[in-house]
């Protein structure tokens, strides 16, 4: 009991810094995952190459030689993110962070929107262009909705996913909840009690999170 | 208004237009008919620029719709098509469905959308579903819907591909009405159908199609009571 009325504040901060990476690494993972899933059905062989390359990349390889490869490689590229005062003056990890987590799920979600998109029958596109609308148009106004809609439960299984695969950039000093558990193990040397409160933490944001997404899916049947 | 020159048009090795002509005037109601891998919704399909063709042309106003500048969405608002299938946006209501062309491309007010929507509805007999979505719509009702789809965008030309073939029995003949009514309308009408009736009453000239090649090219009452190729009357011996 005394253990958490110290400690809770780091429990929740870095469960809402989780939340908070969580929650950007979702838009720009699909943002790109859309684009990528476009890229790789369009009829121009130089974009397939391209996103197949990519997509294959990086799910053959491991997510931390990602994460280390976006927050030392970064700079030495000559792109360095601004310190800005924000989320506690980590902004410029944060950042890598989360373009990391989104690099690695964009080749996921990619490929589950790509799935999406070629259950949609041909009909559909054939349909919506004979009225003249545009291959986009008709990507966004009659494909993608239909597409979203039937792969919503891989949807979910994505952002369970990066619920969890955010614990690991912890290794780059960004004080989400898995970086709090271990600051809290190194002052107090007691290893097991704040892990299960991160693993008990972490347990809740999922199990929230699919049953959402569950419901979503409900409201979307009927 | 389409002028069709020696379409040719092959899949792979398997040639499936052997060399088209046709030349179809405003206004006419022409009815396709002919056996199953003949050619003809292929053939329909290239009208609207569904499917590439390897030779020959396709004048619409005088205007090859192969020219590359031109926008190809931009015709293709002109030329609806009926698919056998319906293809209707599962997603959508009626109402979103006969209007969202004409909102994404037109920008119409939302009022000026309904009252569309109303007419139309009007048109096919089915005003009392305009918030329904397609799942709760039977066949009959589904291709109604998707012929006043078609119309939303005003179109000068409209093409049926085999659009009673997935029909149950009873629901062709409120589909076929509708058709009809269209006819009196005075808009072009391309139909590919196995529906002689409908090709008898209402059709300006019946095309026989067998293998890729138009076989016969007559009014109704000349092709049905008398038949020239040999193919055509062992066709209509078949199915009348």
């Amino acid at each position: 009991m005394e253990f958490m009325s110290t400690y809770y504040g780091f429990f929740l901060s870095g469960a809402g810094n989780t939340l908070i990476i969580t929650f950007f690494t979702i838009i720009l993972g699909t943002i790109s995952g859309i684009i990528l899933a476009l890229m790789r059905i369009s009829n121009k062989k130089v974009l397939n190459i391209l996103s197949v390359s990519y997509v294959e990349f990086i799910r053959g390889t491991p997510l931390l030689v990602q994460i280390f490869l976006i927050f030392y490689g970064l700079p030495i590229l000559g792109i360095t993110i601004p310190d800005i005062e924000l989320l506690g003056g980590d902004f410029s990890r944060f950042v890598s962070g989360i373009i990391a987590l989104s690099i690695n799920s964009s080749a996921y979600i990619s490929e589950i929107i790509r799935a999406g998109i070629q259950s949609i029958n041909k009909g559909q596109m054939e349909a919506s262009r004979s009225l003249g609308l545009g291959y986009y148009a008709s990507m966004k106004l009659v494909i993608l909705p239909q597409a979203f809609k039937n792969v919503l439960p891989a949807l979910g299984n994505e952002v369970v996913t990066i619920i969890k695969g955010s614990s690991i950039i912890s290794v780059i000093g960004i004080p989400e909840l898995m970086y709090k558990a271990d600051t809290i193990r190194g002052i107090t040397y007691k290893p097991f009690l704040p892990l299960i409160i991160a693993a008990i933490i972490y347990f809740i944001m999922t199990f929230t999170m699919s049953n959402i997404i569950r419901k979503i899916e409900i409201k979307m049947e009927s | 208004m389409i002028n069709v020159k020696e379409l040719h048009k092959s899949y792979g090795e398997v040639e499936v237009l052997k060399g088209i002509s046709q030349y179809i005037k405003r206004g006419d109601v022409v009815v396709i008919i002919g056996p199953s891998g003949s050619g003809k919704s292929t053939f329909l399909r290239c009208l609207n620029k569904l499917e590439t063709i390897n030779y020959g042309d396709i004048l619409f106003k005088d205007r090859s719709i192969y020219l590359k500048q031109d926008d190809i969405d931009l015709f293709r608002q002109k030329v609806g098509m009926v698919f056998q299938n319906f293809n209707l946006f599962p997603h959508l209501n009626v109402y979103e469905n006969i209007t969202l062309a004409p909102s994404y491309i037109k920008k119409l007010p939302s009022k000026d959308l309904q009252e569309l929507a109303k007419n139309l509805l009007e048109k096919v007999g089915l005003s009392d579903k305009i918030n329904s979505y397609p799942s709760a719509l039977s066949g009959g009702q589904k291709q109604r819907i998707a012929i006043a789809r078609a119309l939303a965008m005003e179109p000068e030309v409209l093409l049926f591909d085999e659009p009673t073939s997935a029909l149950d029995p009873e629901m062709v003949g409120e589909v076929l009405q509708v058709m009809k009514d269209l006819t009196k309308e005075g808009i072009t009408m391309i139909v590919v159908t196995h529906e002689m009736g409908f090709a008898r009453e209402v059709a300006d000239r019946v095309i026989f199609m067998d293998q890729g090649k138009i076989l016969e090219d007559s009014s109704p009452q000349e092709l049905f009571s008398n038949p020239k190729h040999p193919r055509t009357k062992e066709f209509l011996a078949k199915i009348l």
